[in-house]
């Protein structure tokens, strides 16, 4: 709770360093803030403490809040390079990160559904903003118009589902739903009703299929730091909730719903790889990506038990490592090219930046789960939970969508190292850019060779 | 399930009505009638109005007005915590203190950017 | 008053909370201008608060209420970003028809 309260001020704090005068202070008080809350967060590990039944602090709300900070950590170091020319705008725009951030938490700390509405909308809020913070672009301001209309409208899907959940239960307590599941006597029909309207709105939530139109067009009009801020904290944020909310007060029920996820799961996994097969723009091209490993987590959804737990985090954390990666190249070499995203435009990167297009390899190889890095790790835990526990053709389809999968993440490797007549041109990144992709692709490899650091966390 | 008396609903409608209708009538009847191009006037205060009110009018309102429903709405909070100050006692009124500044922060936000200067 | 609302069945209740939902997200779907759709989307929030305060009246427990007015706030704060943004658009394309929004598309 601490941090969360460290963070509120932290955000405060950045909302008025454009008024007051501390531009240049503010970003390193930003990173010795969520450095400090991930610190506060490790002290409480084990503890299990409770907030007034609102927040409860057990490992998997502080194992998934630290992989929400660490995120952000890295995000704001990109932000250290990429807005280092911006002007007055940029504190503004910190501070709406720090906040949707702490709509991050609360979403994976909450235990009572209220929590869970204010954090996904502290969450939401802010990026509606963020995603059309580049003003005068029309792109920016029509990905900001659709996010949020859509937010809006998964908004009340939520709600409807929250109040028929309370209908039924009498209490917004997850602890209490627990137990009304658990009891089981005369259960209305309109609480499954809920349950499918609260599955349909964090469907929208995590971008997953038949919900997700709207991720593609919002990722490439946002701003590049801000679509790398939602294709990573929002994307995991929106899972831990979805995890902890079904894992901890509907598994009795999973009979019932099980087949919705299950075909959430398949047609998230095709839809995404497929059309991200013939896009031409690298950022809309992750976009997709970022939907097809919503299928995969889906599937760790279906399969649940306490397993799940471990695996979605260690899923999140080399998915975020890598994603991290990517768009951090791109970042750079968008800027180097005027702003153009294309596959072609990252033509001759190998040639003129060799280590930058080393990096990138890394974080494609890992998206698309070459051993040994982490990203082969996560699915190979994944299938192994879901064979074990029985879904062996489910398996199978995701197995067949990895390989799809390699042909996308291929071939931004190999435009890479061919060459054209308009080449990225040689540039010298600088220190912010430099610690950034070194941390991550450091937490690349650090969980593709010793994956136990984080599989053993959540037992 | 009992069956719920309607006749209290009812009434309350029959007197609302009747009242309105009664007023009505009786202003009628009784009230002067002065009929000239004034008073047909949709706003009689003096100035001339200018065109029809579905025109668009100046941004600056929309920032001002948005800025209100905000702040206005936040009040709802006060409501059941003034119901139960007493119960809530010190924390209460500690926590609402929180709950206050964090709003006053917002609103010297707003002063501090300029976004209600109207010029 | 908790009894006159505990008098009428609890399913007209969530009746009438469903059909209003229902024509907050038929409007959302099927209107093209922002506006329109911002207000089918604050009708959807409105019914919900409706079935909220019926529940709560049956289940004789306030916490539901206070969910409402987190659920007013939010929609509150959600208008004000919503508006502003429509403003922004309004002024680079001088239309709030969504289908002139397609600059975004493979």
């Amino acid at each position: 709770m601490k941090s969360i309260v460290l963070l509120s001020l932290l955000g405060v704090t950045s909302m008025f360093a454009g008024v007051f005068n501390y531009r240049k202070l503010i970003l390193p008080i930003i990173l010795i803030g969520i450095a400090a809350a991930i610190g506060l967060f490790v002290d409480q590990w084990g503890m299990n403490k409770s907030f007034y039944q609102m927040a409860f602090f057990d490992n998997y709300a502080i194992a998934f809040s630290c992989l929400l900070l660490s995120v952000s950590f890295l995000i704001f170091t990109l932000a250290l390079y990429h807005y280092r020319k911006e002007g007055d705008i940029v504190t503004d725009l910190y501070a709406l990160f720090i906040f949707a951030l702490t709509g991050g938490l609360l979403m994976t700390s909450f235990s009572n559904l209220v929590m869970l509405f204010l954090g996904i909308e502290i969450l939401s809020i802010p990026l509606y903003v963020l995603a059309g913070s580049r003003r005068a672009d029309l792109a920016s301001n029509e990905a900001a118009l659709k996010y949020f209309l859509m937010g809006a409208f998964a908004t009340g899907f939520l709600l409807f589902g929250i109040a028929l959940v309370y209908g039924a239960s009498g209490t917004f307590d997850l602890a209490g739903i627990a137990a009304y599941v658990k009891a089981g006597k005369d259960i209305p029909d309109f609480f499954y009703v809920g349950i499918v309207l609260l599955i349909v709105a964090l469907l929208f939530k995590v971008s997953a299929a038949p919900f997700h139109f709207w991720a593609p067009d919002v990722y490439q009009g946002s701003p590049v730091l801000v679509t790398t801020f939602m294709s990573t904290v929002v994307k995991i944020a929106a899972f831990a909730a979805f995890l902890r909310l079904f894992n901890y007060c509907f598994t009795p029920l999973a009979s019932y719903y099980e087949i919705i996820l299950t075909a959430a799961a398949v047609a998230t996994l095709l839809i995404g790889n497929v059309t991200a097969l013939y896009q031409q723009s690298v950022k809309r091209m992750l976009a997709y990506s970022g939907i097809s490993h919503a299928g995969y987590l889906l599937i760790a959804l279906v399969v649940m038990g306490a397993s799940a737990t471990s695996v979605v985090f260690f899923y999140s954390a080399a998915y975020a490592a890598a994603s991290l990666v990517a768009f951090a190249v791109l970042t750079a070499v968008m800027e180097n090219k005027e702003g153009r995203e294309s596959f072609e435009t990252f033509k001759g990167l190998a040639k003129n930046n060799p280590i930058l297009a080393l990096c990138m390899s890394v974080a494609m190889l890992s998206l698309a789960g070459i051993p040994p890095l982490a990203g082969f790790f996560g699915k190979y835990f994944l299938f192994a939970t879901a064979i074990k526990d029985g879904y062996l053709w489910l398996v199978l389809v995701a197995i067949f969508n990895s390989l799809i999968s390699l042909y996308y993440y291929l071939r931004v490797i190999i435009n890479m190292y061919s060459s054209a007549d308009d080449e990225v041109p040689a540039f010298t990144p600088n220190y912010a850019l430099v610690l950034m992709l070194l941390l991550s692709l450091g937490a690349n490899l650090a969980l593709g060779f010793y994956p136990d650091l984080l599989m053993g966390l959540l037992g | 399930m009992q069956s719920v008396n309607y006749i209290p609903i009812v009434l309350q409608l029959l007197v609302a009505g009747g009242f309105v209708t009664l007023a009505m009538t009786l202003t009628h009847v009784w009230g002067p009638k002065r009929k000239s191009a004034e008073k047909l006037e949709n706003f009689e205060c003096g100035i001339e109005s200018q065109g029809n009110a579905r025109m668009p009018f100046s941004i600056k309102y929309f920032l001002t007005a948005i800025l209100f429903v905000l702040f206005d709405v936040e009040v709802i909070f006060l409501y059941p915590w003034a119901v139960n100050f007493k119960e809530l006692g010190l924390f209460g009124f500690v926590e609402m203190l929180v709950f206050i500044a964090f709003l006053l922060l917002g609103f010297l936000y707003i002063i501090k950017k300029g976004a209600l200067k109207w010029e | 008053m908790k009894e006159v609302i505990q008098g009428i069945p609890l399913n007209y209740y969530l009746f009438l909370s469903t059909v209003l939902f229902s024509i907050g997200v038929l409007g959302v779907l099927f209107r093209r201008n922002a506006i329109i759709i911002l207000m089918s989307v604050e009708l959807m929030l409105n019914s919900i608060n409706l079935l909220l305060v019926a529940f709560s009246a049956f289940h004789g427990d306030a916490k539901a209420q206070v969910f409402v007015f987190f659920i007013m706030i939010v929609a509150a704060a959600e208008v004000a970003v919503g508006l502003a943004l429509m403003v922004l658009i309004y002024r680079n394309i001088k239309t709030l028809d969504i289908d002139f929004l397609n600059k975004l598309k493979w």
